[in-house]
Order: structure tokens, then sequence, then C-alpha cells
């Protein structure tokens, strides 16, 4: 009996998907069980990935108010178009590119550009937390202070290793409007850490 | 080593993965909407069975006018359109298009030879084949790369040209006849 009570008091979702159990199920799996309107394994899907969506979006907004709305607006828009995802690719490759157009589209509705010397003032004064230490904290605060096309391309090219045709191509630019905005924020930034004194 | 490759080397260590302050499933769980497929999936069924009833529905009215009409009008094969093929953007073949389009052109010319009943018959067929035509592009344009959907609508157009084909043939037979 007491083991037909316990059982009586086991949620489906326990059964299905144990929280331990998340870290063991693949990737294929929780995506084909999230297709067949499985909350639980699109959660565990989102527990496996946000970190590196909301990295993306931090890095490309610079905001940690605008990256949390673009993380949520990303993992809502994969939900409802992961019928479309055939795991070609890794998930979070395909979510990056998501992520990606979370952040222009969101970019472009709020005409960001013409808000933009509000937005820096506020990041300006709490920099959002990246665990980054030392050096490496300068410069990821200097990175969130570029224009929005140079620091969209550094950020895909040289923090994340997208090749230029595949930045270009996620935020439908041109290959060589890629190398140039890489070129100018590499320049921008040595001036903003020469200037502030963390390089030589 | 210059200054801007020391930049690109330490953009290279920047962290990749970073936990949010704050949960943001709570959220997300909250917009959740059940999956579109299951949504539409009614509606696909709904489109396969006007196929079905269609395929069945011109079969009926092909073998009820060839009942009607001499032994002489020999029955087609089932025409096979190797060229019909999707295109970039779900664009029909040209060999498939052209062969649409000439049969459309004389269409209205050919239902004039046939009685009012077969007439009828087949202008019911090609509506509900247009509708479903319709339907499925519809469906295609929100989920161009599904691939049930493609077969579907080739399937559809294919049903839709035979029908037009069976009408071409039986008013050819019909001037042969008269003639004679």
């Amino acid at each position: 009996m007491a083991a037909l009570s316990a059982l009586a008091n086991t949620h489906y979702s326990d059964v299905v998907m144990p929280a331990t159990e998340h870290k063991q199920v693949d990737e294929a799996t929780l995506v084909k069980r999230s297709k067949k309107n499985d909350q639980r394994a699109f959660e565990a899907l989102y527990r496996a990935n946000v970190g590196k969506v909301y990295a993306l979006c931090l890095r490309m907004t610079g905001s940690v108010a605008e990256a949390e709305d673009c993380v949520q607006e990303a993992f809502i828009q994969a939900w409802n178009q992961l019928s479309k995802f055939r795991g070609d690719s890794a998930f979070a490759t395909w979510m990056h590119r998501i992520a990606v157009n979370a952040v222009l589209g969101r970019m472009r509705k709020s005409k960001r550009e013409q808000n933009r010397l509000e937005v820096v003032a506020d990041r300006t004064e709490v920099p959002p937390l990246t665990g980054d230490e030392g050096a490496l904290r300068d410069l990821s605060q200097a990175i969130d202070r570029l224009p929005d096309g140079a620091r969209h391309v550094f950020v895909l090219h040289a923090v994340y290793g997208y090749s230029h045709d595949e930045a270009a191509n996620m935020l439908g630019i041109a290959t060589g409007t890629s190398k140039a905005q890489v070129h100018r924020a590499r320049r921008l930034l040595a001036q903003q850490l020469k200037q502030e004194g963390f390089t030589e | 080593m210059n200054n801007q490759d020391d930049i690109m080397r330490d953009a290279a260590r920047l962290s990749q993965r970073i936990q949010p302050e704050r949960d943001l499933w709570p959220d997300i769980e909250q917009s959740l909407e059940p999956q579109r497929r299951r949504n539409w999936t009614p509606m696909l069924a709904q489109a396969a069975s006007v196929v079905l009833l269609v395929a069945a529905s011109s079969a009926v009215t092909y073998f009820a006018v060839r009942d009607d009409t001499p032994a002489s009008i020999a029955v087609q094969p089932e025409y096979v359109f190797d060229q019909a093929a999707f295109g970039a953007n779900h664009n029909l073949g040209p060999g498939f298009t052209d062969a649409r389009s000439g049969l459309a052109s004389k269409l209205d010319t050919q239902l004039e030879k046939l009685s009012p009943e077969q007439r009828a018959d087949v202008e019911e067929n090609l509506m509900m084949i247009r509708n479903a035509i319709d339907q499925i592009n519809a469906e295609l344009a929100e989920d161009p790369d599904n691939a049930y959907l493609q077969t579907l609508l080739l399937k559809t157009y294919r049903e839709e040209l035979a029908v037009m084909r069976k009408v071409s043939d039986l008013t050819q037979n019909v001037m042969s006849r008269n003639d004679i």
C-alpha cells in the first residue's frame, strides 16, 4: 500500500523527467520531448543553455535588463520554432542564431540607437557582472562601450569565434562590413584601454 | 605583438557562459503556448482529407463520365510529371507550370462540351483542390521547410492537373465522335 500511495503522489513530470535526470538525458531526446509539448524537457534545455545565451545577449547589448529581455524572447521564439530545428547543428548554436535575431529585433523595435546615450550612462554606472577578472573585466567593459555595429561583430567574431562569413550572415551584413567593423572595434578598444591606462 | 593583437587574444578568453542574476524561466514558461504544430495539425489533417476526398471524387467523376461515353474512350495512364519540382520558394517547375497553364486556358471551352452534371462535378472538384492549394500554400508561408506540406502541395497540384487532363481527354474524344 505504501508503494501505491507513493506512486499516487508522484507527479507525471517526476516520472518522465526527474530533475536529477536532466544532465543524463541527451539533447536530442530533450528536443524531441519539447516538440511534443513537454515543457519540462524544454526547461531542461533552457537550464543547459541559458548561460551561453545570456552571455551572448549581455555582450551584444551591454545591458542586464536588455539581455534578460532578449533571453526570454529568444527562448520563447525557440519554443515556437522548435519544429524547424532538425538537429543539424547543436541546440546551443541554433539558440545563438535566435538570440542574435532577438537582440537585433529588439534594438530595431525600441529604436535603441536614439536612446543609446542614456543606456550607456546607465551601463557605465553599474557594469554587468560577467565573471571576467582583472584585465579581462576592463576589456569586457570597453566592449560594452563600442558602437552597436562594431560591438556586435566583435562579440561574434572575436569572443565567440564565428568566422566573418558566419557573423555577417547572422547579422545580415556583408562579409567585408564584418571585417571592417572588427578592425574598427580593435582600434577603438585599443584607444579606450590606452586612455584609461589599462595597457601600455 | 601589438596592442590590437592582445585585444583579440584576450577577447577569446572572455567568459562565454554567464548565468543571469535571476531565474528567467518562470517568465518564459508563462509565455509558452502549445506548440504550433499541435494547433495546425487538424488543419493539415483537413487538407490531407481534402486531397483524399478530391482524389476519390475525381476518380468517381472520371469513371461515371467514362461509363456514359463509348468504349472507344481509352483510359489514359496516370500522368506523372517528372519535371514537377519545387524551386527555392516552392515554385513549380517550368514543365509543370506550362502544362498547368495550357490546360487551364482551354478548360472553360472544354467544360462547355460536358453535360451540366458532369461540368458541375468537375468544377466542384477543381474548387476543392484549389482551396486545398491555397490552404497548404498559406501554411507553407509560415513553415517553408515543412517536407510534409511540400509533398502535400505537390500531390494536390498533381490532382488538379490530372482532373484538367481528364477533362481535356474526354472532350477531345467527344469531338472526334461528333466529327465522325
